[in-house]
């Protein structure tokens, strides 16, 4: 009986200690930051349009602007609610007192200064496929908008969610930062910028894409429709097996650039924030995403898992 | 004869009454239609697709402003659903932000016909100026009170 006992405690032990190791926040080498360029905020600003960061950390309701990062927007889901923290360079509140490793090791490996895993409610499974020097200016950019004083409120989640530390084995199963799309050796310098952005910054996959019943992409899927984070409806299917299949790189192109569909629809739902800041970058990023849209697989539109 | 034509007119009036009263889902989706239709011309104009005419601007803008004095009478209780119907329940759970955002359609409209006067906007840059606004409401109404599809 003590023998059973003594082999039950040591398969315990053995068991956490798997699930420690695996579930260890894991951060960037120390040389992933070396050699870069001093963080450009001009450069930077490019980012934080394609990565609509505004759309989450500004708080909802009127007044705040789209630079007052001071956080607060909610994402309902099934696990529960995330609220968007305050990214502004307020030292106490915000991320004013961050380092850049600190900074980078959020985006690229969602692991926060304290060592602990974020949700993927921010959305650093794809961010983590950017380049450090583009993650830089972003934090440069962000520096220089106004601090806001002012704490947003915690999550608000259902056990076993609250416990961040199983989130380690969620990253090993769905964090990839190679890209999702493999391109032909000679695809235009085009295609591959559009990959990259919509991959990486633009994030597109994360509400595009369906979900497992973990919350995990399924990438085989990649881009192919979901249903809608909140309320009613579906996100589409963007790529050429749906709706925008009919749709020419210079129409993609427009719709960012303009909200309209080539039937002069317009844009609606939460798309309308992401397509305001799509009007903001610079033509040959649109130009981009639309050649790299065009190139993804076509897939059929399935949806999420319940 | 006359009397023949006046109750004509009375019966299709009657009947075009009838029918708004009974179905004001496809009221409203022809009256997105005429939307979707005026900002074709409008965008095709701005792109240089079409070349600018200050009649065909006028009459885009007349329709985003006739369209803009009708729209918010046709989203009654009771045609939440139905008929293919996108709109948001929201209308209907907010609707006062609902009539903020029609009246904000009103106003940019009225201002752009305004602008239009008797002849049209003179040129492309004047139109562009005019229905810009008009055409923002698009996107800010059905942020909040469209489902999405």
């Amino acid at each position: 009986m003590r023998r059973v006992l003594l082999i039950l405690a040591a398969a315990i032990i053995v068991a956490g200690a798997a699930f420690w190791f695996l579930t260890e926040p894991e951060l960037l080498d120390g040389s992933a930051l070396s050699g870069l360029q001093p963080g450009d905020p001009a450069r930077g600003e490019r980012f934080f349009f394609a990565g609509g960061c505004a759309s989450c950390h500004t708080a909802p309701g009127e007044g705040a602007t789209e630079l007052q990062l001071g956080g607060g927007g909610a994402l309902e889901t099934e696990f529960g609610t995330f609220i968007a923290p305050n990214i502004s360079p307020d030292p106490e509140n915000g991320i004013g007192a961050w380092s850049e490793a600190d900074f980078a090791n959020a985006m690229l490996r969602g692991v926060s200064p304290d060592g602990e895993h974020y949700y993927p409610a921010f959305p650093y499974t794809s961010y983590a496929r950017m380049e450090p020097q583009d993650v830089i200016d972003l934090f440069a950019f962000i520096k220089t908008l106004p601090p806001v004083a002012e704490r947003a409120p915690d999550h608000t989640l259902s056990f076993p969610f609250t416990l961040r530390r199983g989130l380690g084995l969620w990253k090993r199963l769905y964090m990839h930062p190679e890209p999702v799309i493999a391109l032909d050796a000679n695809a235009s310098e085009s295609v591959v910028r559009g990959r990259y952005l919509v991959e990486g910054p633009g994030h597109c996959g994360e509400c595009h894409t369906p979900r497992d019943f973990v919350g995990g992409l399924k990438y085989d899927q990649w881009l192919a429709g979901g249903d809608a984070f909140e309320g009613e409806g579906r996100v589409p299917n963007i790529t050429p097996g749906g709706g925008i299949g009919s749709w020419s790189e210079g129409d993609i192109a427009y719709y960012l650039e303009s909200g309209f569909t080539p039937d002069f629809d317009s844009v609606g739902g939460s798309m309308v924030p992401v397509q305001k800041n799509m009007a903001r970058l610079p033509a040959e990023d649109r130009e981009a995403i639309a050649a790299y849209l065009k190139a993804v697989p076509a897939v059929e539109e399935q949806g999420n898992e319940q | 004869m006359k009397k023949v034509v006046l109750s004509f007119a009375a019966v299709l009036l009657s009947t075009a009454a009838v029918t708004a009263a009974d179905d004001p889902i496809s009221v409203r989706k022809a009256l997105m239609q005429a939307n979707a239709a005026a900002a074709a011309v409008s965008g095709a104009m701005m792109k240089g697709e079409l070349e600018y005419n200050p009649a065909v601007a006028r009459a885009a803008i007349a329709n985003f402003n006739a369209s803009a004095m009708a729209l918010g009478d046709f989203f009654p209780e009771g045609s939440q659903t139905g008929g293919n119907t996108t709109a948001a329940p929201a209308i209907w759970e907010n609707p006062e932000a609902f009539q903020q955002a029609v009246a904000k359609f009103q106003t940019d409209a009225a201002a752009a016909m305004q602008a239009a006067g008797r002849q049209g906007p003179a040129d492309l840059a004047a139109f562009q100026a005019a229905v810009t606004p008009v055409l923002s409401n698009c996107s800010s109404c059905h942020e909040d009170f469209r489902v999405q599809n």
